[in-house]
């Protein structure tokens, strides 16, 4: 059971990471959209 | 070939290849040349792809010499100490983790330059550095790896690097601790869902399918599965570090790194695709068509050798 806890936060922890990179990464994108219009 | 001297063919890549990238990369910021900055982003991509082979065909001529019996645990005086291999594979593991970030991140600013024409300084300035420090890091694993093959240059004391013995010591941490390796192999399932959905939804598109998407609107998806591609190689590193034998004999794990740079290579081809400007509705030209088709095989080929590990070779 605690390797099933360790492994959960674990992915759970890199998966959160992931999605705030690819949460800045599209934040970034839509600032260029609205700047040029589109 | 042996892995040998694939290895010594490989290993120029990182160093020399990735040297002209930088020189390039400089050239176009004195310059102010759009054409040459897209040049060097590209060279950083492929070199950061061939950079993985090169690491895997090291363990491979590392096991080669073994076999051979031409490494010893540093009794016989002048030949190749394993501590010395060892001190090569720590340097090189920094250099490759660092070597696939910036990959990843010189990807990310074709991807951006694409959309705006236009890379940003803030990240112009982070792959300047982060090149450097990468280079830096490969040039500390070629001078170590140097000694390996040039007795000559060798001296009687023991070789050593700030990097240690960093591949073993990560190795036999995921060997070792019960949860890193499952926690890695759901990792990499998760990144591999990211990368291979996004693709093959775009792939669809390409071919015709759901023609009311436009192709802007799913090139804002491009980065996320650059997110999994990179969660796929970092977790891929932990397992080859851990048990390198399993994939070093392993007909399936070379297939699958071919495949990873026919995959790579198809990538950086639609990074210049004119399909990506076309409205909804439109249908992308045959070239694009063809292409996908070749994404679809690659992807789909990189997976299936994955999955042939254990049924093909001898792993786990």
């Amino acid at each position: 059971m605690q390797l099933a806890m360790t492994v959960f936060a674990v992915v759970l922890g890199v998966t959160l990471v992931v999605a705030v990179f690819g949460f800045l990464i599209d934040r970034s994108a839509a600032g260029h959209e609205r700047k040029e219009g589109r | 070939m042996d892995p040998t001297h694939l290895h010594l063919l490989l290993n120029h890549v990182p160093t020399v290849g990735f040297g002209i990238g930088i020189a390039i990369f400089v050239l176009a910021l004195v310059g102010r040349s759009n054409d040459l900055k897209q040049a060097a982003l590209v060279i950083f991509v492929g070199v950061a792809l061939l950079t993985i082979p090169t690491y895997a065909t090291g363990n491979a001529a590392q096991t080669h010499l073994q076999d051979r019996g031409e490494v010893s645990d540093g009794t016989n005086e002048g030949m190749v100490t394993l501590s010395l291999i060892e001190t090569h594979e720590g340097a090189a593991f920094l250099g490759l983790a660092f070597m696939e970030l910036t990959g990843a991140l010189a990807w990310l600013a074709l991807w951006q330059f694409r959309r705006t024409s236009n890379v940003s300084a803030g990240m112009t300035g982070v792959l300047l550095v982060l090149s450097l420090a990468t280079l830096g890091l490969m040039a500390n694993a070629a001078n170590v790896g140097g000694m390996i093959n040039h007795p000559e240059i060798r001296g009687a004391e023991e070789v050593t690097a700030f990097t240690g013995h960093m591949g073993r010591v990560v190795g036999d941490y995921v060997r070792d601790t019960p949860w890193t390796w499952i926690a890695a192999e759901t990792i990499h399932f998760v990144g591999l869902s990211m990368l291979v959905g996004i693709i093959l939804l775009i792939d669809l598109r390409m071919l015709g399918f759901m023609k009311q998407v436009s192709f802007a609107a799913l090139d804002r998806l491009l980065p996320w599965a650059m997110l999994g591609f990179a969660m796929n190689t970092f977790t891929g590193m932990l397992f080859f570090a851990a048990a390198y034998g399993q994939y070093t004999n392993n007909p399936a794990f070379f297939w699958k790194l071919i495949f990873v740079l026919l995959a790579g290579a198809n990538t950086l081809y639609f990074t210049f695709d004119r399909s990506w400007a076309l409205e909804p509705g439109r249908d992308a030209p045959m070239l694009s068509k063809a292409a996908a088709v070749g994404a679809m095989f690659f992807w789909v080929g990189v997976m299936y050798w994955g999955s042939m590990l254990p049924f093909i070779g001898n792993a786990f």
